[in-house]
């Protein structure tokens, strides 16, 4: 059972596992022993057997194989209707056949099936949504990349993500130190402008405990900055915490099952010890799906919830503008066509699209904001969702996906794309990277700085 | 007093005249320097893909690209680290105003030393929507002074001996001041105070007498009497002068007259600007248009 020294069934367990991995440059050897991977297809039916319950068995079984699910994926559309990207025949000709073989497949099958599931799915759940039978093909290809991983038929930079969760119980190498020093920065920074601004780290008891993307932490604190300078202008009783503070998943994307149990517990813990009374995540729509949506059955929560009461930072910004904890300046609302990106995972998946039409209605200028079409939950994927954004391999299928957000900006003549999720404002800067459309993207925080109303005893003395 | 510089570079010739002035300053203050280059912006979400600053290329970072680029910062600099072989090369990868921003705060130097812009990349996307200017960002936030050269500093011949602050009387103005004296006292400069009153609004359709103005100039000579220089009294050579006129061009061509070798100034943006920072524009200006390096001092210099 031949298994490379990179490329093999066994995850990343430590440190020095993930920087021989991190440095085969392009997952060039990883994709050689790829080939060469073989399948254990008893553990792959044992696996089948034990965990594909009732609900995928009876999907696979009454698909009618009617094909109204084809139109509804942006996949489809945007490859000249290619009869192979149609949901039901993507997860028949995958899923559907191991089960139908009892696992005994190949290795040039499972990887036709990594393609499909990590390059021809991004996970958004909209063919469900027009399913006649309600058949989810976006929780199936979920479950597919869970078998392909647990075989070692994943792409490396998931590998890598998945890995980094188990080391780091963080996408990236981003350690609780990191962490706490990176927030204590930014508020060391800005503090000259927001007198009194402070990072409260480990309060107990506190209304808000706020977590968020490692990336933040590694690439752009200022959104640390951001985040905490606005919970202070709304006067709110916040803290973060020294662990358990990373929300996202690759381990998600990658379908590593245990990683994502391990991360999610990791944050639940901190929420148990800390007991706030909410917990609220950062502008990151996998990291919701992740954190407050699926991680309560991957922990094996009883009620379905996170130990805290979870909203997504719309949300709570939606309800800031509501109560007036926060104050919008008329003169400064948006004043160019703007439209904003529906994040699957916290709007078809959550049903958050009031919140976000809500928070518009506070920060844009009325007549300035142009919905998408189609638009809340029937919005389109943005391109690279799903882990479709990070993996070189499928980078060209990537560029072709982001064609469809392109034309629907387009449509809108938006000049600015208002996009609360990491990966939605990657994908739209990569659109515009490789298309140059001429529009420019944003995060809500960046933008609420510009307009809101520092009241007066929160202003620097002059 | 400059006991330690970081020389951000983006190690290409937008930073050369920079260059000229951090080498040379590293040699008269006896300064340990770093030569702190960022060579690639992050991108492609987790992927391991950069943008290189340096040629604009999408690159597949490890190892090896690491040591490459460092080698060719060196290469740069060849001449230079000749006679400055105790020179520290760095390299790092994020976007740039963060990682000079974070090696800033490791290291704590007295001064970064950074050079214009490299105006490239405007086709970037990236670029367009994160980095606004990383001099900018820089200035803003850093805990010490940042010391500009945009042009050739023609008026610099290795060290400091004729510096004008310039002051609007705000309190970062006051930061400003703490530190131009302080480099006048060590460094024993002589220290031109000045101050340049507005008269632009009169372009807007706003024409004030000649008496008002110079009534203004009056008040605003006993306000820096008051203000700073019951301070130097003890400096040998200070000097002060109000003009009126376009802040920036006034201080420009005072600087020029007094054969200035340094201009120190306060940084003002508002908080709003958080995303995007912006230099206030007087500083801007100055910054782009003086004939010796300009210091912006945002924080008070502990």
């Amino acid at each position: 059972m031949p298994e490379g020294t990179l490329c093999n069934k066994s995850p990343i367990q430590t440190e020095a596992q993930l920087k021989e991995l991190l440095n085969d440059t392009s997952g060039k050897l990883y994709y050689q022993e790829l080939n060469a991977l073989d399948v254990d297809s008893d553990k792959l039916w044992a696996t089948i057997q034990k965990t594909c319950k009732s609900r995928i068995r009876t999907w696979l079984e009454i698909c009618a194989h009617c094909g109204m699910c084809a139109d509804s994926c942006f996949l489809y559309l945007v490859n000249k209707r290619d009869p192979t990207q149609v949901p039901a025949y993507k997860i028949q000709s995958t899923l559907g056949e191991i089960v139908k073989r009892k696992g005994r497949v190949d290795n040039a099958f499972m990887q036709m099936a990594m393609e499909t599931a990590w390059a021809k799915c991004t996970c958004c759940n909209r063919c469900g949504m027009y399913c006649p039978h309600g058949i989810d093909m976006g929780i199936m290809f979920g479950y597919l990349r869970g078998l392909l991983y647990a075989q070692g038929f994943v792409p490396w930079e998931l590998k890598i993500g998945a890995g980094m969760h188990r080391v780091y119980r963080a996408q990236m190498d981003v350690t609780d130190d990191d962490f706490v020093e990176t927030f204590e920065w930014m508020a060391e920074e800005w503090e000259d402008d927001f007198p009194g601004l402070e990072i409260p780290v480990d309060r107990e008891d506190a209304d808000i405990l706020y977590t968020v993307n490692a990336r933040e932490v590694k690439h752009y604190p200022e959104d640390l900055a951001e985040a905490g300078i606005l919970f202070h202008l709304a006067g709110e009783n916040w803290t973060i915490t020294s662990s358990g503070w990373e929300q996202t998943s690759l381990a998600m994307f990658a379908g590593d099952w245990e990683a994502c149990k391990m991360q999610v517990e990791h944050v639940y813990a901190a929420m148990e010890r800390l007991r706030p009374k909410r917990m609220v995540g950062t502008e990151c729509g996998h990291a919701h799906r992740a954190t407050v949506v699926e991680g309560p059955y991957w922990a094996g929560r009883a009620d379905g919830n996170p130990p805290s009461p979870s909203i997504h930072y719309v949300e709570w910004l939606a309800e800031a503008l509501r109560l007036g904890k926060l104050k919008i300046d008329p003169q400064k609302r948006i004043k160019v066509p703007v439209t904003i990106q529906d994040s699957c995972n916290y709007i078809r998946n959550h049903g958050l699209k009031l919140a976000t039409r809500e928070i518009i209605s506070h920060i844009v200028e009325p007549g300035y904001f142009i919905e998408m079409s189609p638009n809340r939950e029937h919005n389109y994927c943005c391109g690279g969702g799903g882990g479709f954004n990070g993996i070189g391999l499928y980078r060209k299928q990537r560029n072709q996906a982001l064609v469809t957000k392109r034309d629907q900006i387009l449509a809108t003549g938006a000049e600015l794309v208002i996009a609360p999720c990491h990966n939605c404002w990657d994908a739209i800067r990569d659109l515009e990277e490789e298309y140059k459309i001429g529009i420019k993207w944003s995060f809500l925080k960046p933008l609420l700085l510009k307009m809101v109303i520092v009241p007066d005893h929160l202003k620097p003395r002059t | 007093m400059f006991q330690k510089i970081l020389f951000a570079t983006s190690a290409t010739e937008a930073c050369d005249h920079a260059a000229r002035v951090a080498f040379d300053m590293a040699d008269r203050y006896q300064s340990h320097l770093t030569v702190f280059h960022v060579l690639g912006v992050p991108t492609r979400a987790y992927s391991q893909v950069v943008v290189d600053i340096r040629t604009g290329d999408k690159v597949i970072l490890d190892d090896d690209y690491r040591s490459w680029v460092e080698e060719e910062v060196k290469i740069h600099y060849a001449k230079q680290l000749e006679t400055a072989p105790e020179t520290s090369i760095e390299v790092a990868v994020g976007l740039p105003h963060r990682e000079i921003l974070r090696k800033a705060r490791d290291t704590q130097p007295d001064l970064i030393v950074m050079g214009g812009s490299t105006g490239r990349d405007e086709e970037s996307a990236y670029k367009r929507s994160v980095a606004g200017s990383t001099l900018q960002r820089v200035a803003k936030v850093a805990a010490c002074p940042v010391l500009v050269i945009t042009r050739p500093a023609a008026s610099f011949w290795g060290g400091f001996s004729n510096v004008v602050f310039g002051t609007d009387f705000s309190r970062a103005s006051d930061n400003a001041f703490d530190f131009a004296v302080k480099l006048a006292r060590q460094l024993n400069c002589d220290l031109h105070l000045f101050h340049a009153l507005d008269i632009s609004a009169m372009h807007a359709g706003k024409l004030a007498d000649q008496d008002e103005i110079e009534d203004q100039i009056r008040a605003a000579l006993k306000q820096m009497r008051r203000r700073y220089l019951k301070r130097v009294k003890d400096l040998p050579n200070i000097s002060i002068e109000v003009w009126e006129g376009l802040p920036y061009v006034e201080i420009v061509k005072y600087a020029r007259e007094k054969q200035a070798d340094l201009i120190v100034m306060a940084h003002h943006t508002s908080a709003a600007q958080l995303g995007e920072a912006r230099l206030g524009s007087v500083m801007e200006q100055v910054m782009v248009r003086a004939g010796c390096p300009v210091i912006s001092v945002n924080r008070s210099i502990s």
